[in-house]
């Protein structure tokens, strides 16, 4: 589901990095700007309607994180971060600042892609006001509060779908441990992981085909959950079907 | 004789003529209730207690004091200081010779004890000096360590200059207030020719304070110079301070030359900036080496899904090698990095409560690509404990044991994982039917660098894989076992991870619904 036509502002310091971005886009239909420096991303994200940002960590000028704040102070546009880092408590406080998405160099260009088209979904699902999430055999209804599995409809308790319907509208994307437990659980508890850990366990018991490995309701170890979106698998997720991981249990 | 010393000598007398009345009133209340002592043998207790406890003045004071009351009140004839019979005079006379003599005796034996406890003390500061020496990674430890022996030992202010450059920025080691100019110009002078100053050196300041410089070994220069603060002192005082000094820099220095430390401080020198060095090396590695392959392996990806290649199947199996290769390299750097964090800085794990089945998943995710074509058999038991690990980094383990299984075994044999739950600890095992090991192998499999011979020219690799695994695992408190039956029968890898003792099972069981 590619969007012809959408802007997407490409915020890179590296000019390789900025060309690949590019080329890449632009065979997906998208119109591509380019910043090489945090000061003109918000001078170009300020003059014109962007659909999308892509943006750096380190910039030359100004952390990556301080783009996403900015920007975030007017705009609900659909950000993803590229880092270098594969530091969890970095990707977290990146999230908690209103980023969508975040993807560790190197990446290839389908991965981008793929968290590309769930961030612009939940955009629009947002703004149409579409009430129901699918997810495989897996289907949300967050008007009725109802949940079905290959439409027969699931018993859930009531933390066990107030779980789901957080990560429901965020789906495809992370939502960090701490969201879910502020909540689900209220402030007091947003360090008490082990509640999560068993309610996840919980439900991935009663929407999961194979709860030993979970398709739907997917782990970001460090970091949080994320609710699989059709587009959101990894580029090699067709190809990892074929090592078919199978549990004897 | 100082203040201080008047006036616990003072203090003293005070003391023994209460004591000496005390007892003169003892005796007094004794005589009244019937039972009368001759003896002035009892003066002698105050004699014996001041001399002991404030020296031979005070005691020389308690007995005359001794012989004066019992003179007057308890000889006949009474209250008057004359003795007129002889037997008594006798009694006076070997009173004043015992109490001479005891409080000679015993006011040399506080000396001593005062003496002995002092040594005590400097010997006291002098071991846990080298004893920090000794646990003293580098050169600013071993200069505070320096500074708070002398602090010690003199009870004055002690601040060491590294180098001429400290004295002439005026800052000592750790700050501790300002140092006066003429103090400064002195360590700037003994700093740049320590050789040439052998023996301390006293300047006084503008506000009369006495300052002592003095190199702490003129032999080795780098141990610094140290200057001590003496305050406003009459002259004897600070001789005696200044010997001090001496001596204590005279046990300081034979203790650091005993611990090689003058060689040790120019290593740790040289070892700092290697170790800078490295650390840059390693900065530039990641950042210089890591950046170029995120272009190569996105733009990789761009041309392979590029619609003009589509039915150019060579073209597009050279784009797949540029990509796969770039990707092996991508992990070889990443390995590098890792091995060498853990060997400069160690590992901190971020403990949080994880389910082991996450961590495998996640890690089978991520080795998809390596996977390929292997079957995976899954076997994890339901109701497994959480655990209080780190998560990322048994994952990160858990892909190097991937990696080694799928680099070992040959194309399309079948990978299991089998996880157990073994009470105090939990196993997760990774085999597959690969090479196996040979007993050989099986010792030094864990060792950096390892690479088995037999394999060495066939497969690549940098040794490092299983190391960095190993690192992972005992950081977080588990540990990795490496089996195999023999050569081409499988290896087997263990990893075994502690459960907590409150593993979490009775939470919050969602009354509400």
């Amino acid at each position: 589901m590619s969007n012809p036509g959408s802007v997407v502002l490409i915020v890179d310091d590296e000019v390789q990095i900025r060309r690949f971005l590019r080329t890449g886009f632009e065979l997906n239909g998208y119109n591509v700007h380019e910043a090489g420096t945090g000061a003109e991303a918000i001078r170009l994200a300020t003059l014109q309607p962007i659909d999308l940002v892509i943006t750096d960590l380190a910039l030359p000028d100004v952390d990556g994180a301080e783009i996403v704040e900015r920007i975030r102070s007017w705009s609900s546009v659909p950000i993803i971060v590229l880092s270098v880092r594969s530091n969890e408590s970095e990707k977290v406080k990146l999230l908690e600042l209103g980023a969508d998405d975040y993807i560790v160099k190197p990446f290839g260009m389908a991965e981008l892609m793929a968290r590309v088209r769930v961030a612009m979904r939940r955009q629009m699902r947002a703004a149409s006001g579409e009430p129901i999430v699918k997810v495989g055999p897996l289907a949300i209804n967050l008007a009725t509060r109802s949940v079905t599995l290959n439409d027969e409809r699931l018993t859930l308790t009531p933390k066990e779908y107030r779980l789901l319907q957080v990560l429901a509208q965020h789906a495809g994307n992370v939502v960090t441990h701490q969201h879910l437990l502020k909540e689900v659980w209220g402030s007091i508890h947003v360090h008490d992981t082990h509640y999560l850990r068993i309610f996840v366990r919980k439900l991935r018991q009663k929407i999961e085909p194979d709860p030993n490995i979970p398709r739907i309701l997917l782990t970001e170890l460090g970091v949080g959950y994320r609710l699989a979106q059709s587009g959101s698998e990894p580029e090699n997720a067709a190809a990892g079907m074929e090592n078919s991981v199978k549990s004897t249990n | 004789m100082t203040l201080e010393r008047v006036q616990s000598n003072l203090r003293g007398i005070a003391y023994a003529m209460l004591m000496v009345v005390t007892v003169a009133a003892l005796m007094r209340v004794l005589r009244e209730i019937g039972y009368p002592l001759q003896s002035s043998m009892l003066f002698i207790i105050p004699v014996l207690i001041a001399g002991s406890r404030w020296g031979l003045v005070p005691a020389l004071v308690a007995a005359g004091g001794g012989i004066a009351i019992s003179a007057y009140f308890f000889i006949y004839p009474l209250y008057g200081f004359s003795v007129t019979e002889h037997q008594s005079l006798v009694r006076v006379l070997l009173y004043v010779f015992v109490a001479v003599v005891t409080s000679h005796l015993s006011s040399q034996l506080k000396r001593q004890i005062e003496i002995s406890r002092q040594r005590e003390i400097d010997m006291r500061d002098l071991y846990a000096f080298s004893r920090r020496l000794a646990v003293a990674f580098d050169v600013p430890e071993i200069h505070a360590a320096i500074e708070d022996h002398l602090a010690s030992v003199t009870e004055r202010r002690v601040i060491l200059f590294a180098n001429a450059q400290e004295a002439a920025s005026g800052k000592g080691r750790r700050g501790g207030g300002a140092v006066p100019d003429k103090v400064r110009t002195k360590v700037g002078e003994i700093a740049a020719n320590p050789q040439a100053a052998t023996a301390s050196a006293l300047v006084e300041t503008a506000n009369r304070e006495t300052w002592l410089v003095r190199a702490v070994s003129p032999k080795s220069p780098e141990f610094g110079v140290v200057a001590v603060n003496l305050g406003h002192e009459h002259d004897a005082v600070i001789n005696e301070l200044r010997v001090r000094v001496e001596t204590a820099l005279a046990d300081a220095t034979a203790t650091l030359e005993r611990l090689g430390v003058a060689h040790a401080i120019s290593e740790a020198r040289m070892r700092a900036q290697t170790e800078q060095l490295r650390e840059a090396l390693i900065g530039s590695v990641s950042h210089e080496l890591r950046t170029p392959l995120a272009s190569i392996i996105g733009a990789a990806t761009v041309l392979g899904s590029a619609p003009a290649l589509a039915g150019e199947g060579k073209l597009k199996a050279l784009v797949t090698d540029v990509h796969d290769e770039a990707e092996r390299l991508n992990h070889d750097i990443q390995n590098l990095l890792d091995a060498s964090r853990i060997s400069s800085d160690g590992i901190n794990p971020k403990a949080e409560w994880a389910d082991p089945a996450d961590i495998i998943n996640s890690a089978l995710d991520r080795c998809r690509r390596r996977l390929k074509g292997h079957p995976v058999s899954l076997d994890v038991p339901v109701d497994l404990p959480l655990l209080h690990i780190d998560p990322v980094l048994i994952k990160q383990a858990l892909v190097q044991v991937f990696d080694n299984a799928a680099k070992y075994s040959p194309a399309g044999a079948p990978i299991g994982v089998t996880v157990k739950n073994l009470g105090k600890q939990i196993s997760i095992t990774v085999h597959d039917h690969g090479v196996g090991l040979t007993d050989s192998e099986k010792t030094s499999m864990l060792d950096r660098f390892f690479r088995g011979e037999r394999l060495a020219a066939t497969t690549s690799g940098s040794g490092l894989g299983l190391w960095i695994a190993n690192a992972f695992v005992d950081a977080n408190g588990g540990q990795l076992i490496t089996n195999s039956d023999g050569p081409d029968l499988g290896t087997s890898i263990t990893i075994e991870l502690p459960v907590a003792e409150a593993a979490m099972t009775n939470v919050d069981n969602d009354s509400d619904e």
